[in-house]
């Protein structure tokens, strides 16, 4: 069931710090140079509510960039699992969406102790998007720019005020203390919202829909020719895969501190590198770059439906921000769809 | 002494609460090390009595300070008491494993994947290349084994090819095969021995010493990727039908439990669900573990 309540924006900054007493707060904060960038909270006032998506997506603090696995000593290995409470603050519906799908993938068959620790330990609480990017094309996703379930709390500025959605116990645990400046909606409140969202979702600049997409790949539609030409501007740089919030892959390493000691981190890994499916013989697999953006495209477009019932992206947009070749899910998604049509038209 | 506290050590598992750590492997150490051909030694490593296998699935074995890497299973699920397990020097972590010496502690843990299919008492063709011979070695043992007890005997046959006689694995069980009934084929790319009884040339052109009714058996194959591809466009032609040709696909591994991505191809999973595919399910995902396709 879902709990509302109206919070004043000016007890936001309150609220914040009533949190950090009891978690590692980690909310967007723009930086010295201006960038926006989810970190430890400070001061509760800098946090920027305001800016596009987060680079990096807040899959880094669920699976961090380098982490620890274990370390070794002559006396055997010692597990390194983090314990420690967080919230993660002010991240987006399609974040939350995009921390769904890695819970199918982490914690369905073989769980991943790792991961599960930190989620279970991990308060999510996201901030509508009543001003989607350019880039953004949640919206035909159904991953944002606002959700009806999956959240531990959902925020919705109103202007003056945020109008809250409680959903789960650890979302209610961090408003239930808090009954002078979480108050009852009344029914203006409520016409706002439908305002706000409504008003939202006609700001999407990019439609998109991936189920035509994936229906004309696996028509046979869409040939090599067409991948070769996606695979001649990959810059094979891996900034669609590291900002992806739904990418998974990591590669993992032994980093010896002396002849006995040291220990076992994983790090992210990126299927666009020539070298990520070298075998010690020598083979690369996907040597090719057409086979590493295909299959890049493929995993999300065809295997992550085919095996999780849900497309292996979310619609955040990052990989268009990041992509220096202009070959990101929207951009090839369209072209799929206009070389499609074009087709149909043509017939 | 072996210690077995780090393999049943309790504190791991209680550190690792309710769900167990997948990435965590245990501790054991060589029995026995032998060096079966250049660079290629043959490790018997010290189990528990509930670590079971079956033909065809692998392990992740670490050398810590140096990696992790999988590696077929070699040894017989059942009969061998020890995991063996067979490894040319190729890579960074091979070559620290070649290094090992016996009593060495080394870090294990599986096994993974899916094993051989076995189609009843069919006939049986295994066609090895090189070093391929390892992972089919567990599963020619078992059905010499299977195929002593019973009466109605299916035949088996081995076609064997190396480059050159000094590079020919498990010579003498490959001789015990053959007095055990089997019909062995041994091929060698070059060879300038004079003593050297068995064929030369690829194994692929020896088709017709295996004396198999090809559209009524099994074969299994292991080796380079040329081997299994022309292996595989052959016994398709002479009619075997390709849900009964089957080979088990190397790749690059990083955690053997379908998380790390690196095996990803035609949206499987190698470690998860392989490294054993028949030849119908490598057309059907397109699965292409090298350079080429193997179709």
């Amino acid at each position: 069931m879902i709990r509302t309540y109206i919070l004043n924006k000016n007890h936001l900054s309150f609220w914040l710090r009533q949190l950090k007493s009891a978690h590692e707060l980690i909310a967007p904060w723009r930086d010295a140079s201006g960038d926006i960038v989810l970190t430890e909270l400070s001061r509760m006032h800098e946090t920027a509510l305001d800016g596009p998506a987060l680079m990096p997506s807040p899959k880094e603090f669920l699976l961090p960039q380098m982490e620890q696995l274990f370390c070794y000593s002559e006396e055997g290995i010692e597990e390194a699992v983090n314990k420690q409470g967080r919230v993660l603050f002010g991240i987006r519906p399609c974040d939350i969406s995009a921390i769904k799908i890695l819970d199918t993938f982490y914690l369905g068959k073989n769980k991943d102790v790792y991961y599960e620790t930190r989620r279970n330990k991990t308060i999510l609480v996201s901030i509508a998007c009543n001003q989607p990017d350019p880039t953004c094309f949640c919206l035909g996703l159904g991953t944002g720019p606002f959700l009806k379930s999956g959240f531990d709390l959902q925020f919705t500025d109103l202007g003056d005020r945020f109008f809250v959605e409680a959903e789960s116990e650890n979302g209610m645990s961090l408003v239930k203390d808090f009954p002078h400046i979480f108050i009852e909606p009344k029914t203006v409140d409520g016409e706002d919202l439908y305002e706000a969202r409504l008003a939202s979702q006609s700001r999407f600049e990019k439609r998109v829909n991936l189920e035509q997409v994936r229906k004309s790949i696996l028509a046979g539609k869409v040939n090599d020719a067409f991948w070769e030409s996606v695979a001649v501007r990959c810059f094979e740089c891996g900034g669609c895969v590291y900002n992806c919030p739904v990418c998974t892959c990591f590669n993992v390493i032994d980093r010896p501190a002396s002849v006995d000691t040291g220990k076992r981190i994983r790090l992210w890994d990126t299927c666009m590198f020539k070298g990520f499916t070298r075998t010690a013989g020598g083979v690369v697999p996907a040597e090719a770059k057409i086979h590493r953006t295909k299959r890049w495209f493929h995993h999300k477009l065809l295997h992550w439906p085919e095996q999780f019932g849900v497309f292996g992206c979310v619609g955040c947009g990052r990989c268009a921000v990041s992509c220096p070749g202009s070959i990101d899910m929207a951009t090839v998604a369209l072209k799929i769809k206009g070389s499609d049509q074009a087709e149909e038209k043509n017939a | 002494m072996v210690c077995l506290r780090c393999a049943l050590c309790p504190m791991l598992r209680i550190n690792s609460m309710a769900t167990p750590n997948i990435y965590l492997p245990f501790k054991t150490s060589i029995r026995g090390v032998k060096e079966v051909a250049k660079d290629v030694k043959l490790f018997s490593i010290v189990v528990p009595d509930d670590f079971t296998y079956q033909a065809g699935q692998f392990v992740m074995v670490s050398v810590l300070g140096a990696g992790e890497v999988p590696i077929s299973i070699t040894s017989t699920p059942g009969v061998s008491r020890d995991l063996e397990l067979c490894v040319r020097a190729v890579g960074h972590v091979s070559s620290a494993l070649n290094s090992l010496t016996t009593s060495d502690g080394i870090w294990v843990r599986g096994p993974y994947g899916r094993p051989f299919p076995i189609n009843g008492r069919q006939d049986t063709l295994f066609i090895c290349g090189g070093i391929g011979i390892v992972p089919l070695r567990p599963l020619i043992n078992q059905m010499m084994n299977t195929r002593a007890k019973t009466s109605k005997k299916a035949t088996v046959t081995v076609m064997y090819g190396s480059r050159n006689p000094s590079e020919v694995l498990f010579l003498d069980e490959v001789a015990a095969w053959q007095d055990q009934g089997a019909n062995v084929v041994l091929t060698v790319d070059t060879c300038q021995i004079e003593s050297w009884k068995g064929c030369t040339g690829l194994v692929t052109e020896h088709f017709g010493k295996a004396k198999v009714n090809f559209k009524n058996s099994t074969a299994y194959i292991c080796g380079p990727h040329v081997m299994i591809q022309g292996a595989m466009r052959d016994l398709s032609l002479m009619g075997m039908p390709d849900d009964h040709i089957i080979t088990t696909l190397e790749a690059h591994m990083k955690c053997g439990v379908g998380k790390c991505g690196h095996c990803f191809c035609g949206g499987k999973l190698i470690c998860e669900e392989g490294p054993v595919f028949s030849l119908e399910e490598i057309k059907k995902y397109n699965i292409k573990p090298g350079r080429d396709s193997l179709v």
